[in-house]
């Protein structure tokens, strides 16, 4: 009878069971990548976090939904924000689970010893590529690279410095890089080139720009990416993991009881234009003016609502239940490649290559070369570049932090567009979760919140 | 008095009436008696009459006894009848005032051998001549009368006010009140019913000390929180275990199947040495339920029927659409103006506005024009007289009770009705009761009971949901927008479409969320038991019990597609959800007792096992792609999510108990229960529950002096442990989902490469493998004094510490866990508690009673998790439990202003963010700087103070009881209030009192809530909502219940051939007097860590009732 007192779930698994196969694992590592597709990460926080604060995106309407987009859009932004925390927590759940099985998989029976490396490598990425989202949005964090065993021993370790995460992030690349393949098996996983363009993207945004071009040179190089003819042809859903996608994170419509798609399109679509729009993180009508009137990709990457208003059209609208989007989100592209390279050779002085590369994107939507010939001309030209080709993917912020030109362009932009707003180096970096300072009084919170 | 008798073989009768005589004393005996004597000799000088009657009776078969001047003569007893007759003994038991008593207990003394009176009072009874009769009834004092030849016994009970003879039912047992050594309230299941409700957790209310009812959300249905002694624990469950007629019931189960009309009484085990005996379920208090019985041998009918109507009896109320219309221009406009005075202004028209870049809620709503100019009959429709209503509720029960002297049987049949106080909304209870005992032999007895229930509910979820919840859904409601079309249809989405162009809120009409949204909940469930009990000797019994609890529900919600959602006009997706999931839940228990007295000597030893398992499931069913409404329910869908869920906990229990008296005076018992669980980690699976407690009654020791002022004294002491289990089934298992459990967050951790779903799995929670019961030690000391024998006072202090607390502790995020169950952590509680009653007190013709309860509890956090000093709580993180403080204290900034110019504002410290028209806010600390570090502590939810008082009064046919329940030093955090009603954000509708109580430089200058501003909403106003000025005092003190009844006089109740009639109006809530603006002062949230969270909770209805209660 005392058997009795022995129960165990049977409609959930136990961990202490669990992970024992290739099977498991695998279904493991799906759970790191679903958990790419969480709201405070790329499933709706992302590109917000990434732009509103920039002169790319505002909010429609600032106090709606406990004002947590315009918080940032104002600079106003409070440490309870629901932004602040979900993109906290869900970076940490999916880092949790690369350091799950990145501490089991040796010890786990692959049918094809490959397909292990890969995964290794496909595991060190994701957990790359979100410290290196973590650190540039709020600085110093909590590092933690082994599987939680005792949630208990985690309490007082407080944060640690940014140049520590970025030491852990660029061994997790380099690592990653020899493990991966260069095709994916299925799309969607991690390839070799997405390492070695996030890996530029790091080195770059380190201003360590010899090892920045080596590794954007290598996925020049590689030959398995191009930039697709038409700029339409990007982010069109049939078009999905093209040859000029190097990572994307998958969203799919009308799978899994509606539970794979994004709510982005919702949630971004200027109010009153469809079901339940928001308004949240809308190109300014600044942003959509500064397009030629014969760039290809006005009209395309941004286009006018109605309405009036701007919104970024990258995300294709769902047909059956609108926040089941279908849209991809792309985390890392060859466009993006390119104008990093052309940066990079721009700081190493090399204009002509700097040029170069940043007329190739130029050409594609269908505009003449580049005028700016010298090194100050041409990093304006670069950064109105990165501007026009990648809104709405949640680079502006980053760009104007790796830039150094973060206060100076916010500051002239408020003060240009009559915004009672002037910003300080505080605001920089984004308040550390208050639940987080509440729960562990070793994590302090950042100066000026 | 000299006699002088000389006599010799003379008749004895003869001699007696010379006696008669010569003594001039009465006689009095039967003549057929001394006729029957043998004759008489006696010689006597001068002697006394003793001394002749002495001679004379020697050897008679005759007893003689004096009293004053009467001599009585009487057959003489058993000395000389060694085989004495069999009696059968007839008659009648009445009150004081005459009327029969039913259900009083005969019984011959010494034996098992007894009976009980019928509806009329009348018994009967075999007895042998000599054998003592004892009358017992609760609420009288116990008769003894000794059997001499009388066939015919008519009998007063007087009524007993030191109630020390009450019967007070114990786990696994029963003992008498003045036995008693532990902390235990008993409720009388009338006092209960006169509060007319589906449950009895409703009707405790103010009833007993230390036991406080939260009618959280007053929705029909909803069970109400029970609390006992203050909150022992931080996350796991706070219920108290409930035991009907023996069967612990497991946690959460629905009260509503059990009838409050079929309750005799109830008994609460508050120190933990009263529930030990109930183990690792006993740590929240043990609430006993006993379920009335047959009343005797011939059968009887009892009818009870009432039915009433039910009101809103809040102080909730809006502004009505032409101040609305100010308000919300008012907001719009200093939006517009505020984020650039210098070059925005008030008179700005639209298209200025838009010029100027003003965002859409910096624009008026185009069409309140007409309402600022003040057009009389515009629509300004009151959405919470359209929600709520005025409500019917109606009760039919039917109980049949009879028997034989072997068997007797208690059957009964209830249907409840009520419909809420919001529209479409109700509860409808049909259940039963079959309840039968059989003597099987001299040895054997056998028990079943059987309660079946079926329950429908017409629900919605009153979560503050707008898409969902109406009662929430009035608060952003404009009263510009009509309930009904012209035509007479529903308006739907009219408030959407006419707010989308300057995004005001996006309601969809709450009279169509709950005309519309079909949301129907049944739950069915049969419980009961059998038992045999073997008595092989007397005082020695065993008895064996199976009991069942199975439970099914099903819910059944759909929504169509010609209805709105919050922020989403209609048409919209039509949804379909349906649940299905069943409970099973059966117990084995084994116990024997022995009772056995010698000398002075009293003992009770009871030892037992038993062992409980339950198991259940659930499918929740989610339809979509319903291509019409044609059909209402998940048929329709043409796509399906599924959710599975199963459980099961067993849990094997070793129970024993010694209760020792030593003349009555000297009382002594303890318990000890072993219990092991599968909810706990594999390392800690068992725990053993202790307790001791000891007794002393003062009053029958010879040093006390005897008086008639304190009449009954005792004194006790207790201590025991109980532990805390209600944990989810699974929780000491690291488990693998495929879902975060992030709340509103939530995400699933399936993904699709490509378009190929693959199936995510990752561990969701932590692995504990010491997971343990918390553990709650209690000390109680108290004392029972009664005064004039009418009198009772008791009064006891409590003081435990929960330690090994089971906490959903918070934990790093960087673990990849947001929480974490672990046993860490220590809460004491401490409070007096006093309870003070009389009854049959007599004033002329009037008879009264009254009973009084005060208690006081007091929490304090001692230790939380190694390193962690706090756990903050709530949307605004404003519930802070900190060691060294109470559980769930409500901090805030102290608000002591409005800021009404930028100069002020630049000369002060203020928070980051602080616009003009926004609150001035102390610096509490001192640092020159306003920030989170200036926020103190308000208090908590948890009152100071719970007292209840109540009277009744009786005069000729007549009776009036009142009941009154307070709770004092309680604060609420009405969410809604803080950051809709009453944030002036222009979002929402005002309430009435911030309207009138706004800042606005022109309108109203003196106002102390800041200044209407919605576009330009400042991250310090969002601050400043977890401030004093919205934190609400909850005390109040309400009329819970009053009755008026009539008893029918019985010579008119004769003539119809009707034992009795009674007719009653009564009133439930019919004054609450409390300063809450809110809907419901009782309102909170279901965690502990954010007790007194209030968000639009259904309120408490004010009902009046008619009934009447017939026996036949």
């Amino acid at each position: 009878c005392k058997k009795e007192l022995y129960q165990n779930p049977s409609t959930s698994k136990d961990i202490s069971k669990f992970l024992s196969n290739q099977k498991e694992t695998e279904e493991y590592i799906a759970a790191a990548y679903g958990n790419l597709q969480s709201p405070g990460l790329y499933g709706l926080y992302f590109p917000a976090f990434a732009e509103i604060p920039s002169d790319n995106t505002f909010d429609e309407v600032p106090s709606n939904d406990n004002a947590v987009y315009g918080q940032l859009d104002k600079f106003s932004t409070i440490s309870s924000n629901d932004i602040v925390e979900t993109t906290w927590r869900d970076a940490y759940q999916a880092i949790q689970k690369t350091n799950v099985v990145l501490s089991r998989i040796d010890q786990i029976d692959y049918s094809d010893a490959a397909l292990r490396q890969s995964r290794k490598g496909e595991m060190m990425f994701i957990r790359a590529l979100l410290y290196f989202n973590l650190v540039r949005l709020y600085g110093d964090v909590p590092l933690v690279t082994a599987e939680t065993t005792d949630p208990n021993l985690l309490f007082g370790k407080g944060r640690q410095p940014v140049n520590e995460v970025y030491e852990q992030i660029k061994a997790d690349l380099t690592a990653a890089i020899p493990l991966l393949p260069n095709v994916p098996a299925q799309p969607g996983r991690v390839i070799k080139t997405a390492a070695q363009g996030l890996l530029g993207k790091v080195y770059l945004t380190l201003r360590d720009y010899t090892n920045a071009k080596a590794q954007l040179s290598a996925v020049l190089n590689s030959g398995k990416h191009s930039l697709m003819s038409r700029p339409q042809d990007v982010f069109a859903v049939a078009n999905e993991n093209n040859n000029e996608i190097l990572f994307a994170v998958q969203f799919t419509s009308g799978v899994n009881g509606n539970a794979e798609g994004s709510s982005m399109f919702q949630q971004y679509s200027p109010s009153a234009t469809v079901t339940g729009a928001k308004g949240h993180n809308l190109p300014t009508l600044n942003l959509y003016n500064l397009y030629a009137s014969n760039d290809l990709r006005k009209g395309v990457y941004v286009t006018l609502a109605s309405t009036g208003s701007p919104f970024d059209n990258k995300l294709t609208a769902p047909t059956t239940i609108i926040t089941d989007g279908p849209s991809d989100f792309v985390v890392l592209r060859y466009a993006d490649v390119l104008l990093m390279l052309a940066e990079t050779e721009n700081e190493l002085a090399n204009t002509a290559a700097a040029a170069q590369y940043l007329n190739m994107i130029r050409t594609r939507a269908g505009l003449t070369g580049t005028a700016a010939v010298s090194q100050a001309g041409l990093r304006d030209a670069i950064a109105l570049e990165r501007r026009l080709e990648l809104i709405g993917e949640g680079h502006r912020w980053f760009d104007l932090l790796r830039t150094g030109t973060a206060l100076q362009v916010m500051n002239q932009y408020f003060r240009d567009n009559n915004i009672q707003i002037t910003i300080d180096q505080h605001h920089l970096l984004m308040p550390v979760p208050q639940s987080q300072v509440n729960t562990d009084p070793s994590i302090k919170q950042n100066i000026g919140y | 008095q000299n006699i002088s008798l000389s006599e010799r073989n003379a008749p004895f009768e003869e001699v007696i009436s010379k006696l008669k005589k010569q003594s001039g004393y009465v006689f009095w005996y039967e003549s057929k008696l001394l006729k029957q004597a043998p004759a008489v000799s006696i010689s006597i000088r001068n002697g006394s009459l003793k001394q002749a009657l002495d001679i004379l009776f020697k050897g008679q078969p005759l007893d003689y006894s004096i009293v004053d001047n009467t001599v009585v003569i009487n057959k003489k007893t058993s000395r000389l009848n060694p085989l004495p007759a069999m009696l059968n003994i007839s008659g009648k038991v009445r009150d004081e005032k005459g009327l029969p008593l039913p259900n009083v207990t005969i019984t011959v003394k010494g034996t098992q051998k007894g009976t009980i009176t019928d509806k009329n009072g009348s018994f009967n009874v075999a007895a042998s001549q000599n054998d003592v009769l004892v009358f017992s009834s609760i609420g009288y004092k116990k008769l003894e009368v000794k059997v001499i030849s009388q066939t015919e016994m008519n009998v007063v009970l007087e009524m007993d006010q030191s109630q020390l003879n009450d019967v007070v039912v114990i786990g696994y047992g029963k003992q008498s009140r003045e036995k008693v050594t532990d902390a235990i309230t008993t409720v009388k299941g009338s006092a209960l019913n006169q509060y007319s409700g589906s449950n009895f957790a409703q009707q405790l209310a103010g009833k007993a000390a230390g036991v406080i009812i939260n009618d959280a959300s007053a929705q029909p249905g909803t069970d109400p929180q029970i609390v006992i002694r203050g909150i022992g624990t931080l996350t796991a469950g706070r219920s108290p275990l409930i035991v009907v007629d023996g069967f612990p019931l497991s946690e959460g189960s629905s009260l509503n199947s059990i009838n409050p009309q079929d309750i005799a009484s109830i008994d609460v085990l508050k120190d933990a040495a009263s529930a030990a005996i109930y183990g690792s379920r006993a740590a929240n208090g043990v609430i006993l339920i006993t379920s009335k019985k047959s009343s005797g041998d011939k059968v009887s009918v009892s009818l009870d029927v009432y039915s009433g109507l039910q009101e809103r009896n809040d102080k909730h109320q809006y502004a009505d659409a032409y101040q609305s219309a100010q308000f919300l221009t008012e907001a719009r406009d200093w939006a517009y103006v505020s984020k650039d005075p210098n070059n925005r202004n008030i008179s700005d028209d639209r298209s200025t506005r838009i010029g100027k870049g003003a965002g859409l809620r910096e624009l008026r709503l185009n069409y309140l024009q007409p309402y600022l100019d003040h057009q009389p009959g515009l629509t300004n429709t009151d959405w919470s007289d359209e929600v709520f209503r005025t409500a019917p509720m109606s009760s039919y029960n039917l109980a049949v009770s009879g028997g034989s002297c072997k068997t007797n049987f208690y059957v009964s049949a209830n249907y409840f009705k009520q419909d809420g106080i919001v529209i479409e909304n109700g509860l409808e209870c049909y259940s039963g009761t079959i309840k039968m005992e059989s003597k099987l032999s001299r040895m054997f007895t056998f028990a079943l009971s059987i309660n079946p229930s079926l329950n429908k509910g017409r629900y919605f979820s009153n979560n503050a949901n707008n898409s969902n919840d109406l009662v929430s859904d009035i608060t952003i409601s404009y009263p510009f927008f009509p309930v009904y079309n012209a035509d007479g249809s529903l308006a739907i989405s009219q408030q959407i479409k006419t707010n989308t162009p300057e995004d005001g809120a996006l309601a969809e009409n709450p009279v169509a969320l709950a005309k519309k949204i079909k949301n129907n909940l049944n739950d069915t469930r049969v419980f009961g038991n059998t038992s045999l009990s073997f008595e092989p000797l007397a005082g020695l019994k065993f008895k064996t019990l199976l009991g069942a609890d199975i439970r099914s529900n099903f819910y059944d919600y759909f929504r169509p597609s010609d209805i709105g959602a919050y922020r989403a006009a209609a048409p919209q997706p039509a949804s379909a959800i349906e649940t299905n999931g069943h409970v099973y839940n059966y117990i084995t228990e084994n116990t024997v007792n022995y009772t056995k007295s010698f000398g002075l000597h009293d003992f009770d030893v009871l030892a037992g096992y038993t062992f409980q398992s339950e198991n259940g499931a659930s499918t929740i069913l989610t339809g979509s792609g319903i291509p019409d409404n044609k059909i209402d329910n998940i048929a329709g869908a043409s796509a399906y999510t599924a959710i599975s869920d199963r459980y099961q906990w067993s849990q094997i229990s070793y129970l024993a108990r010694l209760q020792y008296a030593y003349a009555n005076k000297y009382l002594l018992s303890a318990t000890l229960r072993r219990d092991g669980s599968s909810r706990f980690g594999e390392n800690n699976k068992w725990g053993n529950f202790p307790s001791v407690t000891a007794g002393y009654i003062l009053s029958r020791e010879a040093f006390f002096p005897k008086n008639k002022v304190v009449t009954f004294a005792k004194l006790r002491a207790s201590w025991g442990s109980a532990g805390n289990n209600q944990i989810g089934s699974y929780s000491s298992k690291a488990l693998i989902g495929s879902a975060s459990a992030n709340g509103a967050n939530d995400y699933n951790f399936n993904y699709v490469f490509g378009n190929t779903l693959s199936p995510g799995f990752a561990a969701t929670t932590t692995a504990n493998n010491n997971l343990t019961w918390e553990t709650k030690t209690s000390t109680d000391i108290g004392i029972d004094l009664a005064f004039f024998e009418k009198l009772n006072l008791t009064a006891d202090y409590y003081h435990s510490v929960t330690k090994n607390l089971l906490l959903n502790v918070p934990v790093p995020e960087q673990s990849g866990f947001t929480n974490s169950i672990q046993n860490i952590g220590k809460v004491s509680n401490h409070g007096f508690e006093f309870e003070l009653s009389a009854s049959n007190l007599k004033a002329g013709a009037f008879r009264l009673g009254f009973n009084a309860n005060l208690a006081t509890n007091e929490n304090k956090v001692l230790a939380l998790a190694p390193g962690q000093t706090q756990i903050i709580q709530g949307a605004k993180s404003n519930f802070v439990t900190k060691v060294g403080g109470p559980v769930a204290a409500l901090y805030g900034y102290n608000i002591t202003g409005i800021y009404k110019t930028q100069e002020q504002i630049n000369n002060s410290p203020h928070l980051t963010g602080t616009l003009v028209g926004d609150y001035l806010v102390a610096d509490t600390n001192g640092d020159g700087l306003v920030d989170s570090r200036d926020q103190v502590s308000y208090g908590t939810y948890n009152p100071k103070f719970t007292y209840g008082f109540g009277a009744n009064i009786a005069f000729r046919q007549f009776e009036l009881n009142l009941a009154f329940n307070g709770i004092q030093g309680r604060k609420i955090y009405d969410l809604g209030l803080a950051t809709l009603d009453e944030s002036g954000e222009g979002f929402a509708l005002p309430s009435l009192y911030y309207f009138q109580n706004r800042y606005h430089p022109v309108n109203n200058p003196d106002g102390i809530y800041a200044q209407p501003n919605l576009g330009n909403y400042s991250s310090a106003r969002r601050l400043t909502h977890a401030a004093n000025l919205f934190y609400y005092s909850g005390d109040y003190l309400r009329l819970r219940s009053a009755q008026l009844a009539y008893n029918l006089p019985d010579a008119l109740t004769s003539k119809m051939k009707i034992s009795h009639i009674r007719v009653y109006v009564s009133a439930n809530n019919l004054f609450t007097w409390t300063k809450f603006r809110g809907y419901n002062p009782d309102a909170t949230s279901n965690s502990v860590l954010t007790d007194g969270l209030s968000n639009a909770n259904y309120p408490v209805a004010r009902s009046f009732i008619f009934g009447a209660n017939v026996i036949f």
